[in-house]
């Protein structure tokens, strides 16, 4: 009889195309839509350096952390390194206009008093070459006041090992994989895609509660025990969305070739979780809010798309002002807490974090299963 | 006793559904709940099934009281709801399987039952079929497949025929009445009487919540003073004969247009003699006659002082 009702259940849910529509080919496009807008952002990531005059003159010769700092930025020290930024023509003032006229650069530098940045156009090469800048600017300041202080530090030295600092903290928690700060946003589209499970949920709870729909009314006049049909249910709904999440990451790390660190058996262990989460926030809100099919959905995706824009899939900065600001909200998002499983998995080498975001998770299951078990439990309605 | 109801009283807020509601159905036969819209059919069948909470009274079926968890009563009844309630997503056969093998755990008997419940309804041709893509009446025959598979010994109908082609209206009629020849109980809830007098053996008619009779077709209509309609087709009625005719004994009205004359009388012997007798002294010649006993409308009508044709 379970066996019956689950494969039953399940037929109905996989042939459900507008549901199949939400969870699953929406999460796709969305994720291909992220995934070209930010293939330029992640072009900057690898290669393409970009070129750029630097007007030799007096003044450039006489600023050698400048140089020093262009250096490690540039030439065959840096590529090997993996990390040139720039390729440099050092020119006069004229050649370098010249350069830039005709487009063979994408700005030049001249230093007379400050450091000055001359560009035709703004465009991601323009911005990369002033973040250059400014971080420069802001180190030597740096660099400045300490130097003030403390007169006796080689000002070089330390500019370098500021940099250095940077750079670790840049490259080393990362460790295993290639870097990419887009992961935010995937993660976080993962982590939605997993409460859009929820559409499952309401879907089987509307199906067999007598008083919101006529297909329940039957169902509950068999002579079978609600919970065990409700259980069915619970299943059918986590079977077909963890495939549907197991598809997105698919997806994902082979065709957008998007990294997930490689922990697999921890990868599967999160999205059952978060699936659950949103199978059971489905079941929640369709217990709760007793009529309107539109109204349900409607609280389901306005929700979802709130916390997901909370766990920054909208904004990656969003994530980190939360964190900051009020973390507390960050618990109380499951979307973030999916999100930032995914990512502790990906930075740190410890589960501490994984596992404690995964208590937090089951808190939000064990929450909404009670609130709708309370629901369902009745069996007589006063009126239907 | 099939379904003994008590006293059964059921409020809406305000609004009160079912008012000292009382009826018994019996082993074999075929109960017709008559009434309005809105009189309170699909309520009385929900009380009863225990998907309702109701305010006061007692439900018993098969002498036990009825509850939400009464499996064992649950396994015997087989149930056609008003609103169609079967799933988009499962095709003719699933949906018969769907639901029977909510009773019937056996795989084997199963198939055999789902077969014989979609040729019970002659959708033999429609078995890979989705329900969006059956007719109005195909689907209402689906609907009652998925209800009867299981071969339950009491079955309740709420409305089935609603927006039924005649076709379909039919089948569904004469299915009816082939499962109670099979043995089952069957309850019947509609507002057609006609329907309600071609196959109900025992009829409760109601009104407002209310059982405002219960009988046979015949009992029913004994209970009322209304005796039979008559038609008389004439050429020419001169001047003072419909007076005459209103004059007759038992008669209560006489009305003549079209060439046809409408006369209604009370109940008594020799009415259609007496008439026929009136108008050969005058020398009237008669073409066809028509008798037509009264039918459950006039029962209503005289019990409530309304139609029941008017509420359709
Ligand atoms: N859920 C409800 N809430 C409030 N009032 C209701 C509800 N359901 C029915 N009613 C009212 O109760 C009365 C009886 O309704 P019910 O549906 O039982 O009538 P019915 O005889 O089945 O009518 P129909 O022939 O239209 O199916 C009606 O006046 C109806 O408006
Ligand atoms: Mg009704």
């Amino acid at each position: 009889m379970f066996l019956h009702n689950y494969i039953y259940r399940l037929k109905c849910l996989i042939r459900d195309k507008e549901t199949v529509f939400w969870t699953m080919i929406f999460p796709l496009v969305l994720a291909t839509l992220f995934y070209m807008a930010f293939s330029n952002i992640a072009n900057f990531e690898g290669f393409s350096p970009v070129k750029v005059g630097i007007v030799d003159n007096q003044e450039l010769q006489e600023n050698t952390n400048f140089l020093r700092a262009l250096a490690s930025v540039s030439g065959e020290t840096a590529a090997a390194d993996d990390r040139e930024l720039f390729i440099i023509s050092y020119v006069s003032r004229a050649e370098a206009e010249a350069l830039l006229q005709s487009n063979k650069i994408s700005g030049y530098i001249y230093i007379e008093e400050d450091i000055n940045l001359v560009v035709k156009h703004t465009g991601i090469n323009q911005s990369i070459i002033k973040g250059f800048l400014d971080d420069f600017k802001q180190t030597t300041s740096t660099v400045m006041t300490i130097v003030s202080r403390n007169p006796m530090v080689d000002q070089g030295l330390l500019i370098n090992t500021i940099a250095e600092r940077r750079e670790y903290l840049k490259e080393q928690p990362i460790g295993m994989e290639n870097p990419d700060p887009m992961v935010v946003y995937f993660y976080s589209l993962i982590a939605m895609a997993c409460l859009y499970g929820g559409f499952w949920g309401m879907k089987e709870v509307t199906a067999i509660q007598a008083n919101q729909s006529p297909q329940g009314a039957r169902i509950s006049l068999a002579p079978a025990h609600k919970m065990k049909l409700f259980l069915a249910s619970m299943l059918a709904a986590t079977t077909i969305q963890m495939g549907i999440i197991s598809v997105l990451l698919l997806y994902m790390s082979f065709v957008l070739k998007i990294s997930f660190g490689g922990r697999l058996s921890y990868i599967i262990l999160i999205c059952l979780v978060g699936t659950i989460t949103g199978v059971t926030f489905g079941t929640f809100i369709s217990s709760v809010v007793k009529r309107g099919e539109g109204l349900k959905i409607g609280i389901l995706i306005g929700v979802t798309q709130i916390l997901s824009f909370l766990a920054g899939m909208m904004y990656d900065k969003m994530k980190y002002i939360v964190n900051t600001k009020a973390p507390i909200l960050g618990i109380l998002n499951p979307i973030n807490l999916i999100a930032d499983s995914f990512y502790a998995l990906y930075y740190y080498d410890s589960y501490n974090k994984f596992f404690t975001n995964i208590a937090y998770l089951c808190g939000f299951i064990i929450g909404f299963s009670i609130i709708t078990y309370m629901v369902l439990r009745r069996q007589k309605y006063g009126s239907i | 006793m099939v379904i003994t109801v008590k006293n059964l009283v059921k409020r809406y807020d305000d609004l009160i559904a079912l008012d000292h509601f009382n009826f018994e159905v019996k082993e074999g036969e075929i109960f017709g709940l008559l009434g309005p819209n809105g009189s309170g059919k699909t309520t009385a069948i929900n009380c009863i099934l225990s998907l309702l909470k109701y305010d006061k009274g007692t439900i018993e079926i098969y002498g036990k009281p009825m509850s939400p968890d009464a499996y064992d009563l649950k396994r015997n009844i087989g149930i056609i709801m008003q609103n169609v309630a079967v799933f988009e997503e499962l095709n003719v056969y699933e949906n018969i399987d769907y639901f029977c093998g909510m009773y019937i755990t056996d795989k084997k008997l199963r198939r055999q039952l789902v077969e014989e419940a979609i040729d019970f309804v002659g959708l033999r041709d429609f078995r890979k079929f989705y329900p969006k893509k059956l007719s109005g009446g195909l689907l209402r025959r689906l609907n009652i497949a998925c209800g009867i598979a299981h071969k339950p010994k009491l079955i309740i109908l709420d409305e089935p025929t609603v927006a039924v082609d005649p076709q379909s209206r039919n089948n569904i009629l004469e299915g009816i009445q082939r499962l109670n020849k099979e043995g089952a109980t069957i309850v019947y809830t509609s507002h057609y009487m006609e329907e309600v007098e071609e196959i109900c053996t025992r009829i409760a008619i109601m009104d407002k919540g209310r059982i405002i009779a219960t009988g046979t077709n015949d009992e029913l209509k004994g209970m009322i003073n209304s005796g039979e309609k008559l038609t008389v087709e004439v050429l020419k009625l001169e001047h003072g004969i419909l007076e005459g005719v209103r004059g007759l004994p038992n008669v209560v009205s006489a009305e003549f247009y079209d060439n046809l004359l409408i006369v209604k009388s009370t109940k008594g012997k020799n009415n259609l003699v007496a008439l026929l007798d009136y108008l050969k002294t005058k020398n009237i010649s008669v073409g066809k006659i028509y008798s037509e006993p009264p039918t459950l409308n006039d029962v209503f009508l005289e019990i409530t002082g309304k139609e029941l044709r008017d509420q359709l």
